[in-house]
């Protein structure tokens, strides 16, 4: 791997939990590249740390040990300021409850992140127009998160992830609380954000979604026990991938 | 019994969980009912004192005062001893008009003069030093400390010096600076002191300078309530006579205290409206927890009347807490504000069973304004939904969420969260106007001209009636005050909580701890501004319902300075908790969402 290239760098990264007996080692020192236009899956059971590697990625939650590079900067060290505006250039959050805004229209969710970056109110609307037609969603735009379907509310909340062009768009279980047809709606967006250049990292549970990616890696207890490199996009597509074509 | 101990379990439990709400709640209580119950009893109490006083110096029922002191004066009121009604009697004496300095300061006095041995009416009572001797005076309490005077101290009366042998106290005539019941020759009377002298010296003093003299006769009447029916009976004497009854001089009393009971009594139902919001904004707050508490109550099975008793024992009782702690305190302060110039004596009677029951009842009041809401929201609900309840879901507002996305960001977080919660902002809005109104109502009292009690108006004396109800007033406002300021931090710390998810949300699209501190702050701002606005009206428009119809304008400045401190001092107020509340990790506060 080209290291230059690399858009996340992590060293040594750990982070624990509690004191003496209680402590918990959620992320054990554990070393990571993710270079420019990859998709990474990482797997692993509940509790093995996923979600708070994803954390520490995107400076949501500061490491007991190790470094964290994103865009070749150095994040662990930054003041809360100064990662919130990493995150406002370079990184893009997907969650499994999706996290939108209730009180917002589809529209006024996408919206958010470039307004909070300071765009005019004209190119955040056109920014999220291009965004919700690219997810499909363009006549949902309108719509209230509590009248749109869990499938439809993630298309939103990945249209989102992706207002400010990120760097890389990190996602954690984001086909948790979606049906098999929402699902397959999710993983058609992914793979056209890996066509697109667009690095991601993908936190799941889900087999088929790891599939799609470029590489998996497996964690356990905090650990990565396992980083293979996929054959990249699946010749079948998607459907067929997940058993959803005959 | 069983029912009555898995209540007060089920309250007590409560109250464990949450003792910052229910200290608010005592508290607020607490300070409205106090001010309630003294503006409700300030009369009765001064009443009380008076009648002490009274009954301690054998006052007289009735006082007969008459211009000048020659012979046919003397006997027109000698003759009013030989009335039938009158069982006892003092005097005539001379009251002579004077001016007295002491410690560079000069004021009217008036000087009785009397035996050196007091009669069986009107026995003025020494608090210190010893009854009137030839060439001593004695000073009225009230007068002396006015005047910073006690026994040993020398005064000039008149040019003369007089060593003060005594401090007493009189019940036959009203409290300082009311001592001149009548004015020289008859006219009207200016705010005076009094002293005692022996019949000789006032004689004397009287005649040395030529000072103009009243002659007086203090009555005792077989019935001392039948003061109205003496004074009918005597009304067509050849000589003009003035006669001042007992409850006339005791009404006197009341003068000095006329401003203090809207002050107590609107002041209280500002603290009762404070007090209303504060801990409705908690309650609302605890909505959603209340909500599922009574969820797991009824899938227990207790039934919604064992529900309702539960959650209305827990705000009544800490209400009637509240309304006994005011009780005491307005029980322990009323006679200090009762009597305000040391002029009587005595311990003011205790509140009335009606002061009582009011207070009680507007303590009852808040409690159930405060919580009813919730609490018929936890009833109603259905058990399985009472049980995910969450914070309620805000309305979509599409016009304001386009007009903020053309403002900054922390104003774009500010109006939004603002719109969350409209209710609240009403409240904040309502509770700064509340703030204004009373600082507004502060400026007033001291933009007002004033007479000293000195001589001639003077300011070397100050006026202890305009002292009293800027102290009071004072009181009260820094009572407002300080729970608007709990309010304040109440309003921001629950409007975070409840926007806890937004707020970890857009962190996570970048939002910096400083814009979503900014936005908190600005949340409360926005509808403070138009409550400070609309409190200089409302506090100059409340203020002309009591005020003389000749008071002086606030000047503008002050007012629009009122308005502007209240602002800036709720931004400051609001920073700590909203950076507080920006600086939550928001790892933490997503997964308390999804959880």
């Amino acid at each position: 791997m080209n290291v230059s290239s690399a858009v996340v760098r992590a060293f040594g990264l750990a982070k624990t939990h509690g004191q003496g007996q209680s402590r918990v080692h959620a992320v054990d020192e554990v070393d990571l590249e993710v270079p420019q236009g990859q998709t990474l899956a990482v797997m692993g059971p509940s509790g093995c740390g996923k979600s708070t590697l994803l954390h520490l990625l995107g400076g949501l939650e500061r490491p007991t040990g190790g470094e964290v590079w994103v865009a070749g900067r150095r994040i662990d060290t930054l003041s809360e300021r100064a990662l919130a505006r990493l995150r406002r250039q370079s990184v893009g959050f997907i969650f499994q409850a999706f996290h939108l805004v209730e009180e917002l229209s589809a529209a006024d969710n996408v919206e958010l992140p470039a307004l909070l970056a300071g765009r005019s109110r004209r190119q955040a609307r056109r920014r999220a127009s291009l965004l919700l037609e690219r997810v499909g969603l363009a006549d949902r735009a309108r719509h209230l998160p509590s009248q749109l379907s869990g499938g439809q509310r993630q298309r939103i909340a990945i249209a989102r992830a992706l207002a400010n062009e990120p760097l890389v768009v990190l996602a954690d279980e984001p086909t948790g609380n979606l049906d098999t047809s929402a699902t397959l709606d999710v993983l058609r967006i992914f793979e056209d954000l890996r066509a697109a250049g667009q690095t991601l990292v993908v936190v799941t549970h889900d087999e088929r979604v790891a599939a799609t990616a470029d590489r998996l890696i497996a964690m356990r207890d905090g650990m990565f026990v396992d980083d293979t490199r996929l054959a990249g996009s699946h010749p079948r597509g998607l459907g067929g991938l997940i058993g959803l074509e005959g | 019994m069983g029912r009555l101990v898995l209540i007060a379990r089920l309250v007590l439990a409560d109250l464990r969980r949450h003792p910052a709400q229910a200290a608010m709640l005592v508290v607020a209580v607490t300070a409205a009912t106090a001010t309630f119950t003294l503006g409700l009893s300030l009369s009765g109490a001064s009443q009380a004192l008076y009648e002490q006083t009274r009954a301690a110096t054998a006052g007289p029922d009735m006082v007969a005062l008459t211009p000048g002191s020659d012979p046919a004066v003397t006997s027109a009121l000698t003759s009013l001893a030989d009335a039938p009604e009158v069982v006892a009697h003092h005097g005539p004496y001379r009251i002579v008009y004077a001016d007295l300095t002491a410690r560079g300061r000069t004021s009217n006095v008036v000087v009785h003069g009397f035996a050196e041995t007091p009669g069986a009416v009107n026995r003025p009572l020494l608090t210190s030093g010893h009854w009137v001797r030839s060439g001593g005076t004695v000073l009225e309490r009230g007068f002396a400390t006015a005047l910073g005077v006690g026994v040993g101290d020398r005064v000039t009366i008149a040019g003369r010096s007089y060593p003060v042998v005594g401090i007493a106290v009189t019940a036959a005539t009203s409290i300082y600076p009311g001592a001149a019941q009548i004015g020289p020759y008859g006219g009207g009377s200016d705010y005076s002191g009094l002293a005692w002298m022996t019949r000789s010296d006032a004689r004397t003093l009287a005649s040395s300078h030529e000072l103009p003299v009243t002659m007086a006769l203090d009555l005792k009447l077989r019935d001392p309530a039948a003061t109205e029916s003496f004074h009918d009976a005597h009304r067509d004497s050849a000589v003009r006579i003035n006669l001042h009854s007992w409850q006339f001089t005791a009404q006197q009393d009341l003068v000095i205290l006329r401003n203090s009971r809207p002050i107590l009594v609107v002041g209280s139902w500002l603290l009762s409206f404070l007090a209303i919001t504060g801990v409705a904004a908690l309650a609302a707050g605890r909505a959603a927890a209340r909500t599922r508490r009574a969820g797991l109550l009824k899938a227990v099975g207790a039934t919604p009347g064992l529900i309702g008793t539960v959650l209305l024992t827990e705000y009544l009782a800490l209400a009637l807490a509240g309304d006994a702690l005011g009780l005491v305190i307005a029980r322990l302060t009323a006679p200090a504000l009762a009597g305000p110039t040391t002029g009587r004596i005595g311990d003011a009677a205790g509140p009335s069973a009606a002061t009582v029951a009011a207070a009680t009842a507007l303590a009852v009041a808040v409690a159930v304004l405060s919580t009813l809401r919730p609490t018929l929201r936890a009833l109603r609900t259905a058990t399985v939904t009472a049980l995910t309840a969450t914070a309620h879901r805000p309305r979509h507002r599409p016009r304001l969420t386009a007009l903020s996305a053309l403002l900054p960001t922390p104003l774009l977080l500010g109006l939004r969260l603002t719109a969350r919660g409209p209710g609240r902002a009403v409240l904040q809005a309502c509770s700064t106007a509340t703030t204004v109104i009373a600082l507004v109502a502060l400026l007033t009292l001291y933009a007002q001209p004033e007479r000293g009690y000195g001589l001639n108006g003077s300011s070397v004396l100050p006026n202890l009636r305009g002292e009293h109800d800027r102290q009071l007033m004072l009181a009260v406002t820094v009572l407002l005050i300080a729970l608007a300021i709990v309010n304040t931090i109440t309003f921001t710390w629950t409007t975070a909580m409840e926007a806890r998810a937004n707020m970890a949300i857009a962190r996570t699209l970048g939002a910096t701890p400083g814009q979503i501190a900014a936005g908190l702050s600005l949340a409360q701002l926005l509808p403070s501004l138009p409550g400070a606005v609309i409190g200089v009206p409302l506090g100059s428009g409340l203020l002309a319902l009591f005020a003389a119809g000749n008071a002086a304008e606030t000047p503008s400045a002050w007012l629009l300075g009122a308005a502007l401190t209240t602002v800036l001092a709720t931004a400051a107020l609001t920073a700590l908790p909203a950076r507080l509340a920006a600086r939550q990790p928001v790892a933490q506060a997503l997964s308390a969402e999804t959880a």
